[in-house]
Protein backbone atom coordinates (compact mmCIF):
# COMPACT_ATOMS: atom_id res chain seq x y z
CA UNK A 1 0.00 0.00 0.00
CA UNK A 2 1.46 3.30 -1.02
CA UNK A 3 0.60 6.30 1.07
CA UNK A 4 1.19 9.53 -0.71
CA UNK A 5 1.35 12.74 1.22
CA UNK A 6 -1.31 14.48 -0.84
CA UNK A 7 -3.64 16.41 1.42
CA UNK A 8 -6.98 16.94 -0.27
CA UNK A 9 -9.65 19.56 0.23
CA UNK A 10 -13.19 19.02 -1.00
CA UNK A 11 -13.41 19.86 -4.68
CA UNK A 12 -9.75 19.20 -5.47
CA UNK A 13 -9.47 17.19 -8.65
CA UNK A 14 -6.93 14.41 -8.64
CA UNK A 15 -4.31 14.48 -11.33
CA UNK A 16 -4.03 11.27 -13.39
CA UNK A 17 -0.42 10.90 -12.22
CA UNK A 18 -1.57 10.59 -8.60
CA UNK A 19 -3.95 7.72 -9.38
CA UNK A 20 -2.71 4.15 -8.89
CA UNK A 21 -0.91 2.46 -11.75
CA UNK A 22 -2.23 -1.06 -12.04
CA UNK A 23 -0.02 -3.88 -13.26
CA UNK A 24 -3.10 -5.66 -14.48
CA UNK A 25 -4.69 -3.51 -17.16
CA UNK A 26 -8.01 -5.32 -17.01
CA UNK A 27 -8.77 -4.23 -13.46
CA UNK A 28 -11.07 -1.26 -13.20
CA UNK A 29 -10.21 1.68 -11.00
CA UNK A 30 -12.10 1.54 -7.71
CA UNK A 31 -12.97 4.73 -5.89
CA UNK A 32 -13.35 4.50 -2.14
CA UNK A 33 -14.87 6.90 0.38
CA UNK A 34 -14.31 10.59 -0.17
CA UNK A 35 -13.87 10.45 -3.95
CA UNK A 36 -16.36 10.94 -6.72
CA UNK A 37 -16.21 10.61 -10.45
CA UNK A 38 -17.53 13.43 -12.57
CA UNK A 39 -17.98 12.34 -16.16
CA UNK A 40 -16.15 12.26 -18.47
CA UNK A 41 -12.90 11.83 -16.57
CA UNK A 42 -12.52 14.07 -13.57
CA UNK A 43 -12.01 12.52 -10.16
CA UNK A 44 -12.56 14.93 -7.29
CA UNK A 45 -12.50 14.62 -3.54
CA UNK A 46 -15.51 15.42 -1.40
CA UNK A 47 -13.87 15.21 2.01
CA UNK A 48 -10.77 16.76 3.55
CA UNK A 49 -8.14 14.13 4.19
CA UNK A 50 -5.19 12.18 2.88
CA UNK A 51 -5.20 10.53 -0.54
CA UNK A 52 -4.30 6.84 -0.31
CA UNK A 53 -3.78 4.63 -3.34
CA UNK A 54 -3.32 0.91 -3.71
CA UNK A 55 -1.87 -0.11 -7.04
CA UNK A 56 -2.38 -3.83 -6.43
CA UNK A 57 -6.13 -3.42 -6.07
CA UNK A 58 -6.19 -0.40 -8.37
CA UNK A 59 -8.06 1.57 -5.76
CA UNK A 60 -7.93 5.09 -4.38
CA UNK A 61 -9.64 6.60 -1.38
CA UNK A 62 -9.43 9.43 1.11
CA UNK A 63 -8.32 8.61 4.62
CA UNK A 64 -9.91 10.71 7.35
CA UNK A 65 -10.73 10.22 10.98
CA UNK A 66 -13.56 12.50 11.96
CA UNK A 67 -17.28 12.75 11.64
CA UNK A 68 -20.09 10.30 12.00
CA UNK A 69 -19.99 6.68 10.87
CA UNK A 70 -21.80 6.09 7.59
CA UNK A 71 -22.77 2.45 7.05
CA UNK A 72 -21.23 0.65 4.09
CA UNK A 73 -22.09 -2.82 2.84
CA UNK A 74 -19.95 -5.54 4.43
CA UNK A 75 -18.88 -3.51 7.47
CA UNK A 76 -18.85 -5.19 10.85
CA UNK A 77 -20.67 -3.07 13.41
CA UNK A 78 -21.83 -3.34 17.00
CA UNK A 79 -25.49 -2.36 16.99
CA UNK A 80 -27.75 -1.65 19.95
CA UNK A 81 -31.18 -3.26 19.93
CA UNK A 82 -33.85 -0.68 20.56
CA UNK A 83 -37.17 -2.40 20.06
CA UNK A 84 -38.37 -5.69 18.66
CA UNK A 85 -40.83 -5.52 15.81
CA UNK A 86 -42.96 -8.23 14.25
CA UNK A 87 -40.21 -9.79 12.20
CA UNK A 88 -37.08 -7.86 13.03
CA UNK A 89 -35.21 -6.03 15.73
CA UNK A 90 -34.91 -2.28 15.36
CA UNK A 91 -31.27 -1.49 16.04
CA UNK A 92 -29.18 1.66 16.23
CA UNK A 93 -25.76 1.76 14.60
CA UNK A 94 -25.08 5.37 15.62
CA UNK A 95 -27.32 7.51 17.83
CA UNK A 96 -30.01 9.72 16.27
CA UNK A 97 -30.12 7.87 12.98
CA UNK A 98 -32.98 5.86 11.49
CA UNK A 99 -33.34 2.31 12.84
CA UNK A 100 -31.42 -0.45 11.15
CA UNK A 101 -33.39 -3.66 10.82
CA UNK A 102 -32.02 -7.00 11.94
CA UNK A 103 -34.40 -9.84 11.04
CA UNK A 104 -35.25 -12.28 13.84
CA UNK A 105 -34.21 -15.12 11.55
CA UNK A 106 -30.81 -13.64 10.67
CA UNK A 107 -29.07 -15.56 13.48
CA UNK A 108 -27.30 -18.90 13.25
CA UNK A 109 -29.76 -21.74 13.60
CA UNK A 110 -32.72 -19.45 14.23
CA UNK A 111 -36.18 -20.69 13.32
CA UNK A 112 -39.58 -19.22 14.06
CA UNK A 113 -39.63 -21.07 17.36
CA UNK A 114 -35.99 -20.74 18.43
CA UNK A 115 -35.30 -17.14 17.57
CA UNK A 116 -33.16 -15.17 20.03
CA UNK A 117 -34.92 -13.05 22.59
CA UNK A 118 -33.11 -9.73 22.75
CA UNK A 119 -34.28 -7.06 25.14
CA UNK A 120 -33.79 -3.38 24.41
CA UNK A 121 -30.24 -2.06 24.87
CA UNK A 122 -28.64 -5.45 24.25
CA UNK A 123 -25.69 -5.48 21.88
CA UNK A 124 -25.34 -7.40 18.65
CA UNK A 125 -22.23 -7.88 16.55
CA UNK A 126 -23.43 -7.90 12.99
CA UNK A 127 -22.62 -7.18 9.38
CA UNK A 128 -24.20 -4.45 7.26
CA UNK A 129 -25.76 -5.94 4.15
CA UNK A 130 -27.46 -2.81 2.89
CA UNK A 131 -26.13 0.61 3.87
CA UNK A 132 -29.61 2.03 3.44
CA UNK A 133 -29.01 4.98 1.17
CA UNK A 134 -32.41 4.55 -0.42
CA UNK A 135 -34.17 2.86 2.49
CA UNK A 136 -33.25 1.92 6.05
CA UNK A 137 -30.03 -0.01 6.76
CA UNK A 138 -30.20 -3.79 6.96
CA UNK A 139 -28.08 -5.99 9.21
CA UNK A 140 -27.43 -9.70 9.49
CA UNK A 141 -25.65 -12.05 11.89
CA UNK A 142 -25.12 -14.94 9.47
CA UNK A 143 -23.15 -15.46 6.33
CA UNK A 144 -25.90 -15.82 3.71
CA UNK A 145 -23.99 -18.46 1.72
CA UNK A 146 -23.09 -20.81 4.59
CA UNK A 147 -25.72 -19.99 7.22
CA UNK A 148 -22.98 -19.89 9.86
CA UNK A 149 -22.55 -17.03 12.28
CA UNK A 150 -18.74 -16.74 11.95
CA UNK A 151 -18.36 -14.97 15.25
CA UNK A 152 -21.36 -12.68 14.83
CA UNK A 153 -24.32 -12.65 17.18
CA UNK A 154 -25.51 -11.20 20.47
CA UNK A 155 -22.78 -9.93 22.80
CA UNK A 156 -23.39 -10.98 26.39
CA UNK A 157 -21.65 -9.39 29.37
CA UNK A 158 -18.63 -7.19 28.91
CA UNK A 159 -18.49 -3.47 28.39
CA UNK A 160 -18.57 -1.04 25.50
CA UNK A 161 -15.87 1.59 24.87
CA UNK A 162 -16.01 4.42 22.39
CA UNK A 163 -13.07 4.63 20.01
CA UNK A 164 -12.46 6.79 16.97
CA UNK A 165 -13.50 5.50 13.56
CA UNK A 166 -9.88 5.47 12.44
CA UNK A 167 -8.91 3.33 15.44
CA UNK A 168 -11.68 0.85 14.64
CA UNK A 169 -10.39 0.60 11.08
CA UNK A 170 -6.83 0.11 12.34
CA UNK A 171 -7.88 -2.65 14.73
CA UNK A 172 -9.75 -4.46 11.96
CA UNK A 173 -6.93 -4.00 9.45
CA UNK A 174 -4.65 -6.38 11.36
CA UNK A 175 -0.92 -5.86 10.80
CA UNK A 176 -1.35 -2.83 8.56
CA UNK A 177 -3.13 -0.99 11.36
CA UNK A 178 -0.07 -1.20 13.58
CA UNK A 179 -1.93 -2.09 16.78
CA UNK A 180 0.07 -4.65 18.74
CA UNK A 181 -1.51 -3.84 22.09
CA UNK A 182 -4.16 -6.58 22.11
CA UNK A 183 -1.66 -9.30 21.20
CA UNK A 184 0.67 -8.03 23.88
CA UNK A 185 -2.04 -8.10 26.51
CA UNK A 186 -3.33 -11.52 25.45
CA UNK A 187 -0.03 -13.13 26.37
CA UNK A 188 -0.82 -12.70 30.04
CA UNK A 189 -4.53 -11.96 30.08
CA UNK A 190 -7.55 -13.77 28.73
CA UNK A 191 -10.24 -11.59 27.20
CA UNK A 192 -12.66 -11.31 24.31
CA UNK A 193 -13.05 -8.28 22.06
CA UNK A 194 -15.39 -7.30 19.26
CA UNK A 195 -14.62 -4.28 17.10
CA UNK A 196 -17.39 -2.36 15.36
CA UNK A 197 -16.60 -0.09 12.44
CA UNK A 198 -19.04 2.37 13.97
CA UNK A 199 -16.42 3.29 16.57
CA UNK A 200 -17.49 0.83 19.24
CA UNK A 201 -15.22 -1.60 21.05
CA UNK A 202 -16.71 -4.38 23.17
CA UNK A 203 -14.48 -6.05 25.72
CA UNK A 204 -15.16 -8.95 28.07
CA UNK A 205 -12.25 -9.79 30.33
CA UNK A 206 -14.06 -12.03 32.82
CA UNK A 207 -13.75 -9.49 35.63
CA UNK A 208 -14.64 -5.82 35.65
CA UNK A 209 -11.05 -4.91 36.43
CA UNK A 210 -9.61 -6.75 33.45
CA UNK A 211 -12.33 -5.48 31.13
CA UNK A 212 -11.71 -1.88 32.12
CA UNK A 213 -7.95 -2.27 31.84
CA UNK A 214 -8.16 -3.60 28.27
CA UNK A 215 -10.78 -1.06 27.14
CA UNK A 216 -8.98 1.90 28.64
CA UNK A 217 -5.66 0.77 27.17
CA UNK A 218 -7.14 0.70 23.67
CA UNK A 219 -8.64 4.14 24.20
CA UNK A 220 -5.26 5.43 25.33
CA UNK A 221 -3.56 4.07 22.22
CA UNK A 222 -6.25 5.82 20.19
CA UNK A 223 -6.05 9.20 21.89
CA UNK A 224 -2.29 9.43 22.19
CA UNK A 225 -1.58 7.75 18.82
CA UNK A 226 0.96 5.43 20.42
CA UNK A 227 3.44 3.65 18.20
CA UNK A 228 4.81 0.15 18.67
CA UNK A 229 7.19 1.15 21.47
CA UNK A 230 4.59 3.16 23.28
CA UNK A 231 2.15 0.26 23.10
CA UNK A 232 4.71 -2.15 24.53
CA UNK A 233 5.27 0.18 27.46
CA UNK A 234 1.53 0.48 27.97
CA UNK A 235 1.12 -3.31 27.97
CA UNK A 236 3.69 -3.58 30.75
CA UNK A 237 2.01 -0.82 32.71
CA UNK A 238 -1.44 -2.41 32.39
CA UNK A 239 -0.22 -5.89 33.33
CA UNK A 240 1.61 -4.51 36.35
CA UNK A 241 -1.58 -2.80 37.50
CA UNK A 242 -3.59 -6.01 37.47
CA UNK B 1 -3.35 38.83 10.84
CA UNK B 2 -4.15 35.24 10.03
CA UNK B 3 -7.33 33.76 11.47
CA UNK B 4 -7.02 31.10 14.13
CA UNK B 5 -8.85 27.79 13.94
CA UNK B 6 -9.28 24.78 16.21
CA UNK B 7 -10.93 21.71 14.77
CA UNK B 8 -12.86 18.84 16.39
CA UNK B 9 -12.51 20.05 19.97
CA UNK B 10 -16.08 19.26 21.08
CA UNK B 11 -16.25 15.52 21.69
CA UNK B 12 -20.02 15.07 21.64
CA UNK B 13 -20.62 16.72 18.27
CA UNK B 14 -19.82 15.00 14.99
CA UNK B 15 -17.77 17.98 13.91
CA UNK B 16 -16.76 21.22 15.55
CA UNK B 17 -14.51 24.22 15.11
CA UNK B 18 -13.66 27.49 16.75
CA UNK B 19 -12.66 30.35 14.50
CA UNK B 20 -11.09 33.55 15.81
CA UNK B 21 -10.32 36.53 13.63
CA UNK B 22 -10.19 40.29 14.15
CA UNK B 23 -11.76 40.07 17.59
CA UNK B 24 -14.62 37.85 16.42
CA UNK B 25 -14.77 34.37 17.89
CA UNK B 26 -17.33 31.80 16.79
CA UNK B 27 -17.81 28.21 17.95
CA UNK B 28 -19.49 25.91 15.48
CA UNK B 29 -20.81 22.37 15.80
CA UNK B 30 -22.25 19.99 13.23
CA UNK B 31 -24.39 16.95 13.85
CA UNK B 32 -25.07 14.82 10.87
CA UNK B 33 -26.08 13.01 8.87
CA UNK B 34 -28.82 12.19 11.40
CA UNK B 35 -32.49 11.31 11.30
CA UNK B 36 -34.69 14.03 9.90
CA UNK B 37 -38.16 14.94 11.09
CA UNK B 38 -40.84 13.59 8.84
CA UNK B 39 -42.15 17.01 7.78
CA UNK B 40 -38.63 18.22 6.79
CA UNK B 41 -37.67 15.02 5.00
CA UNK B 42 -36.77 15.32 1.34
CA UNK B 43 -36.72 12.06 -0.63
CA UNK B 44 -33.63 12.85 -2.66
CA UNK B 45 -31.75 15.44 -0.67
CA UNK B 46 -30.40 16.14 2.76
CA UNK B 47 -32.05 18.78 4.88
CA UNK B 48 -29.87 21.54 6.26
CA UNK B 49 -30.61 23.26 9.53
CA UNK B 50 -28.65 26.28 10.72
CA UNK B 51 -28.82 27.96 14.09
CA UNK B 52 -27.01 31.20 14.76
CA UNK B 53 -26.78 32.22 18.39
CA UNK B 54 -25.71 35.74 19.24
CA UNK B 55 -23.02 36.59 21.79
CA UNK B 56 -25.63 37.98 24.20
CA UNK B 57 -29.35 37.48 24.49
CA UNK B 58 -31.60 35.35 22.37
CA UNK B 59 -31.86 35.26 18.61
CA UNK B 60 -33.70 38.02 16.76
CA UNK B 61 -34.80 38.51 13.13
CA UNK B 62 -31.22 39.59 12.43
CA UNK B 63 -29.99 36.09 13.25
CA UNK B 64 -32.83 34.57 11.22
CA UNK B 65 -31.66 36.61 8.25
CA UNK B 66 -28.08 35.40 8.68
CA UNK B 67 -29.35 31.83 8.95
CA UNK B 68 -31.14 32.17 5.62
CA UNK B 69 -28.04 33.53 3.92
CA UNK B 70 -25.88 30.75 5.38
CA UNK B 71 -28.47 28.13 4.47
CA UNK B 72 -28.55 29.11 0.83
CA UNK B 73 -24.78 29.40 0.52
CA UNK B 74 -23.93 26.16 2.31
CA UNK B 75 -26.63 24.26 0.50
CA UNK B 76 -24.84 24.99 -2.75
CA UNK B 77 -21.58 23.41 -1.58
CA UNK B 78 -22.86 20.41 0.42
CA UNK B 79 -23.47 17.35 -1.75
CA UNK B 80 -26.99 16.97 -0.41
CA UNK B 81 -27.87 14.29 -2.94
CA UNK B 82 -25.25 11.89 -1.64
CA UNK B 83 -26.88 11.78 1.81
CA UNK B 84 -30.61 11.77 1.03
CA UNK B 85 -33.32 11.79 3.74
CA UNK B 86 -30.93 12.94 6.42
CA UNK B 87 -30.43 16.09 8.43
CA UNK B 88 -27.25 18.12 8.78
CA UNK B 89 -27.54 20.40 11.74
CA UNK B 90 -25.13 23.30 12.11
CA UNK B 91 -25.05 25.44 15.25
CA UNK B 92 -22.95 28.57 15.35
CA UNK B 93 -22.47 30.31 18.66
CA UNK B 94 -20.91 33.75 18.55
CA UNK B 95 -18.58 33.83 21.50
CA UNK B 96 -17.12 37.30 21.36
CA UNK B 97 -17.37 40.41 19.24
CA UNK B 98 -14.63 43.03 18.91
CA UNK B 99 -14.81 45.85 21.41
CA UNK B 100 -16.35 48.97 19.98
CA UNK B 101 -17.78 46.99 17.11
CA UNK B 102 -21.20 48.53 17.50
CA UNK B 103 -20.23 52.20 17.26
CA UNK B 104 -18.94 51.98 13.70
CA UNK B 105 -21.44 52.71 10.98
CA UNK B 106 -21.10 49.20 9.55
CA UNK B 107 -24.06 46.88 9.62
CA UNK B 108 -23.15 44.53 12.47
CA UNK B 109 -24.74 41.44 10.98
CA UNK B 110 -22.89 42.03 7.71
CA UNK B 111 -19.58 42.30 9.55
CA UNK B 112 -20.29 39.01 11.29
CA UNK B 113 -21.33 37.11 8.16
CA UNK B 114 -17.87 36.20 6.76
CA UNK B 115 -16.82 34.86 10.14
CA UNK B 116 -19.93 32.70 10.36
CA UNK B 117 -19.36 31.35 6.86
CA UNK B 118 -15.74 30.50 7.59
CA UNK B 119 -16.68 28.75 10.84
CA UNK B 120 -19.46 26.80 9.16
CA UNK B 121 -17.07 25.52 6.51
CA UNK B 122 -14.49 24.45 9.09
CA UNK B 123 -17.11 22.55 11.08
CA UNK B 124 -18.31 20.79 7.92
CA UNK B 125 -14.73 19.79 7.13
CA UNK B 126 -14.35 18.51 10.68
CA UNK B 127 -17.57 16.49 10.40
CA UNK B 128 -16.47 15.03 7.04
CA UNK B 129 -19.75 15.97 5.39
CA UNK B 130 -19.38 15.47 1.61
CA UNK B 131 -18.81 18.84 -0.04
CA UNK B 132 -18.50 19.74 -3.70
CA UNK B 133 -16.00 22.48 -3.01
CA UNK B 134 -14.63 24.71 -0.29
CA UNK B 135 -15.63 28.25 0.56
CA UNK B 136 -13.79 31.36 1.70
CA UNK B 137 -15.34 34.64 2.65
CA UNK B 138 -14.18 38.18 3.37
CA UNK B 139 -15.53 41.62 4.25
CA UNK B 140 -14.62 44.71 2.21
CA UNK B 141 -15.43 48.20 3.44
CA UNK B 142 -15.25 51.35 1.30
CA UNK B 143 -14.79 54.55 3.29
CA UNK B 144 -16.36 57.78 2.10
CA UNK B 145 -13.80 60.17 0.63
CA UNK B 146 -13.93 63.79 1.59
CA UNK B 147 -12.13 64.93 -1.53
CA UNK B 148 -12.92 63.81 -5.05
CA UNK B 149 -10.08 61.28 -4.90
CA UNK B 150 -11.40 57.80 -4.17
CA UNK B 151 -10.05 55.96 -1.12
CA UNK B 152 -8.75 52.42 -1.35
CA UNK B 153 -11.22 49.87 0.04
CA UNK B 154 -10.37 48.20 3.33
CA UNK B 155 -9.97 44.43 3.11
CA UNK B 156 -11.02 42.36 6.14
CA UNK B 157 -10.81 45.44 8.37
CA UNK B 158 -10.58 45.22 12.13
CA UNK B 159 -12.94 47.21 14.34
CA UNK B 160 -10.16 49.76 14.87
CA UNK B 161 -9.61 50.15 11.13
CA UNK B 162 -13.29 50.83 10.65
CA UNK B 163 -13.38 53.32 13.49
CA UNK B 164 -10.44 55.24 12.06
CA UNK B 165 -11.81 55.22 8.53
CA UNK B 166 -15.21 56.61 9.49
CA UNK B 167 -17.51 57.43 7.79
CA UNK B 168 -17.85 54.14 5.89
CA UNK B 169 -19.87 54.50 2.72
CA UNK B 170 -20.50 50.89 1.84
CA UNK B 171 -19.63 47.38 3.04
CA UNK B 172 -19.58 44.22 1.01
CA UNK B 173 -19.34 40.55 1.93
CA UNK B 174 -18.05 38.17 -0.69
CA UNK B 175 -17.84 34.39 -0.54
CA UNK B 176 -15.95 32.45 -3.16
CA UNK B 177 -15.88 28.74 -3.83
CA UNK B 178 -12.62 26.82 -4.26
CA UNK B 179 -12.93 27.15 -8.04
CA UNK B 180 -13.14 30.97 -7.97
CA UNK B 181 -16.91 31.18 -8.34
CA UNK B 182 -18.74 33.91 -6.48
CA UNK B 183 -21.15 32.16 -4.13
CA UNK B 184 -22.51 35.02 -2.08
CA UNK B 185 -22.49 38.78 -2.20
CA UNK B 186 -24.21 41.02 0.30
CA UNK B 187 -23.67 44.74 -0.05
CA UNK B 188 -24.84 47.57 2.12
CA UNK B 189 -24.61 51.33 1.56
CA UNK B 190 -24.05 53.56 -1.44
CA UNK B 191 -21.58 52.52 -4.10
CA UNK B 192 -20.95 52.65 -7.84
CA UNK B 193 -20.44 49.75 -10.21
CA UNK B 194 -16.72 50.54 -10.40
CA UNK B 195 -16.38 50.49 -6.64
CA UNK B 196 -18.17 47.16 -6.44
CA UNK B 197 -15.95 45.74 -9.16
CA UNK B 198 -12.82 46.85 -7.34
CA UNK B 199 -14.06 45.42 -4.04
CA UNK B 200 -14.95 42.12 -5.72
CA UNK B 201 -11.54 41.85 -7.33
CA UNK B 202 -9.82 42.54 -4.04
CA UNK B 203 -11.89 39.89 -2.30
CA UNK B 204 -11.20 37.35 -5.03
CA UNK B 205 -7.48 38.00 -4.72
CA UNK B 206 -7.45 37.20 -1.02
CA UNK B 207 -10.04 34.39 -1.05
CA UNK B 208 -8.88 32.28 -3.96
CA UNK B 209 -5.58 30.65 -4.72
CA UNK B 210 -3.29 32.14 -7.33
CA UNK B 211 -4.05 31.12 -10.84
CA UNK B 212 -0.32 30.92 -11.42
CA UNK B 213 1.61 33.33 -13.56
CA UNK B 214 1.11 37.06 -13.54
CA UNK B 215 -2.44 37.98 -12.65
CA UNK B 216 -4.32 41.03 -13.79
CA UNK B 217 -4.65 42.24 -10.22
CA UNK B 218 -0.95 42.55 -9.67
CA UNK B 219 -1.15 46.27 -9.21
CA UNK B 220 -3.79 46.08 -6.48
CA UNK B 221 -2.23 46.76 -3.13
CA UNK B 222 -3.13 44.03 -0.77
CA UNK B 223 -2.48 44.75 2.86
CA UNK B 224 0.80 43.01 3.64
CA UNK B 225 -0.53 41.30 6.76
CA UNK B 226 -3.53 39.77 4.96
CA UNK B 227 -3.05 36.07 4.23
CA UNK B 228 -4.50 34.22 1.30
CA UNK B 229 -7.53 32.43 2.71
CA UNK B 230 -7.30 29.43 0.39
CA UNK B 231 -3.70 28.81 1.47
CA UNK B 232 -4.71 29.31 5.08
CA UNK B 233 -7.50 26.73 4.74
CA UNK B 234 -5.04 24.25 3.25
CA UNK B 235 -2.70 24.72 6.18
CA UNK B 236 -5.58 24.11 8.62
CA UNK B 237 -6.53 20.87 6.85
CA UNK B 238 -2.88 19.83 6.67
CA UNK B 239 -2.63 20.18 10.44
CA UNK B 240 -5.84 18.14 10.87
CA UNK B 241 -4.44 15.35 8.67
CA UNK B 242 -1.13 15.41 10.52
CA UNK B 243 -2.88 14.92 13.86
CA UNK B 244 -4.99 12.08 12.44
CA UNK B 245 -2.04 10.31 10.84
CA UNK B 246 0.51 10.75 13.62
CA UNK B 247 0.19 7.08 14.64
CA UNK B 248 1.95 6.14 11.41
CA UNK B 249 5.15 7.85 12.48
CA UNK B 250 4.88 7.36 16.25
CA UNK B 251 7.75 5.36 17.81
Amino acid sequence: MATSSTVLLPGDSISPSALPKPQNRKKHLTLGPGLRHMPPNTIASTIAGLLVTDSKKNAAWVEYNSGRYLPAAGDLVIATVNTSGGENFNCLITPNTPYASLPHLAFEGATRKTRPQLSSNSLVYCRVINPGKDSFPELTCVDPSTGKSEGLGPLKGGMVFKISLGMARRLLAGKKGGVTLLEGLSEKLGFEVAIGRNGVLWVDGGSVKATLAVGRAVQEVDEQALGEKGQKKLVEKVLRGL
Amino acid sequence: MAPEAHLSHLHRADGSATYTHNGYSVIGAVNGPIEVQRRDEMPEEATLEIHVRPAAGIGSPKERHLETLLHNTLRSIILTRSIPRTLVQITLQVRSLPEGGTVTDVNTSLALLPHLLQTALLTLLSASIPLSTTLTSVLVAIPASKSSKPIAPLLAPTADDLLRARPIRSTHVFAFSGNRKLLLNESHGVFTYEEWDEACEMAEEVCCKDKGGVGLNEGVEVDGSQVNLDEWLRSVVKRKVEVEQRWRIAP
